[in-house]
Parts: C-alpha cells; structure tokens; sequence
C-alpha cells in the first residue's frame, strides 16, 4: 500500500474535528466532534483501518 | 536484531504569516502509531518531539480503547507557557510499523488544540534510536532491543 503522507489538499477546509482518513491516508472517511463519531462514520464507509487525527481550530505554527 | 522503520515527514496545511507570508505547508515528524488496550486498539497520528519528556495523547482516544483515564496515576506537565496541564498514565502497547510496545503512556484533556498525540523521551525514545532527515523528510527508528 502505498501511503499518501502529503495531507495538504486532505485536511484543507476542517477546523477543531475528528477526522478519520483512509488506511493510505489518501482521503477523509469520516469527520465529527469527537474520535467515536469519526470512527463510526470510517466504519459505515466500509474503511477497516482508519487512522485519527485532529485537526487545529487554525492551521498555524507549533512550537513543542 | 535490531528493527529498523522507516517513515515520510508528513505535510500539513498551514496558514500564511507576516513572518511567512509564502507558507503554503508544514512539514512534521508525524507518524502512524496504534494505542492497545487488551483487545481493542485505534491508530492515530502521533508527532516524533525530542522536547517531550513523556508520550502523552489525546484523552478521547485513550476512552476509545476503553481506558478509565481519570483511573490513572496524575502528571501536570507544561509546554512553553505558564500553563499547567494534566494527564492521567496507564500501562498501554503502542504498535508501530507492525511491531508492539510496552509503553507507560498519558491521557489528558489539556491537549485541546494539538492534532497530534506526542511521543516524548520515555516511552519512545528510550525504545529507539531516531534519525531525522528534514531535507530528505524521512524518519529512520532503530529498535534498541539488543543494546
């Protein structure tokens, strides 16, 4: 499987949500307030291996 | 023998800035890992942060793999601000690239605004030895099994 690991076009447009991408990460399988509702909607889309991740409520710089 | 993974920098949107007003992305050390609890398991994105003491993760995903977070032992932990936050540890496994880990692992509620799950020196760290490649964006973790 070849994974998509440039999230740019994926992620652009959710703010502060769960999303649930594809297994390749190639696109969004599932979006909601919390990580439950994400995985349920991945599962309805028939996704097996969804990988989590949220998204800032803007898109700036960290500095950890 | 010692585990050798490899991984791509992942790209990210980010906004333009006076500072940097021609950013388009952000490139991160941000990887694939999955948080197990017996028999129940999540996959999320997860950030390699050498500033990290300690991996720590989003509480919503520790409820998903059926953890009592509050059930834990307490950590406040801060970043670069004043702010005191607060995380709870369990004894979790961590897979990465296939191979599972004991990892003694936060949850808290604090990391509000961080999409990522942070893993820190103790419990990733001190499982392998890491190289970072930002120019070539790849990561190379070598499992310290057998040192």
């Amino acid at each position: 499987m070849v994974e998509n690991t440039d999230l740019r076009k994926v992620l652009k447009g959710y703010s502060n949500k769960w999303i649930a991408l594809s297994a390749d990460s190639s696109k969004v399988v599932g979006v909601a307030d919390n990580p439950k509702g994400a995985l349920e909607q991945a599962h309805s889309n028939k996704e097996a291996n969804p990988i989590l991740t949220k998204t800032p409520e803007h898109y700036g710089t960290f500095i950890l | 023998m010692s585990i050798r993974l490899k991984f791509d920098y992942r790209k990210f949107p980010a906004d333009r800035s006076e500072a940097f007003p021609r950013r388009q992305s952000a490139t991160r050390p941000v990887i694939p890992v999955t948080l197990i609890n017996g028999d129940r398991k999540v996959t999320n994105l997860a950030i390699i942060d050498s500033g990290a003491d300690l991996c720590i993760f989003h509480a919503e995903i520790g409820e998903q793999i059926g953890i009592d977070i509050e059930s834990g032992k307490v950590q406040t932990f801060s970043g670069i601000t004043r702010e005191q936050l607060t995380a709870y540890f369990h004894n979790i496994k961590i897979g990465i690239g296939g191979h599972e880990y004991d990892c003694y692992a936060g949850f808290s509620r604090d990391l509000a605004n961080m999409p990522y799950g942070l893993l820190g020196q103790v419990g990733f760290f001190d499982l392998f030895n890491i190289v970072f490649d930002y120019n070539k964006e790849r990561i190379k973790l070598i499992s310290k099994d057998n040192e």
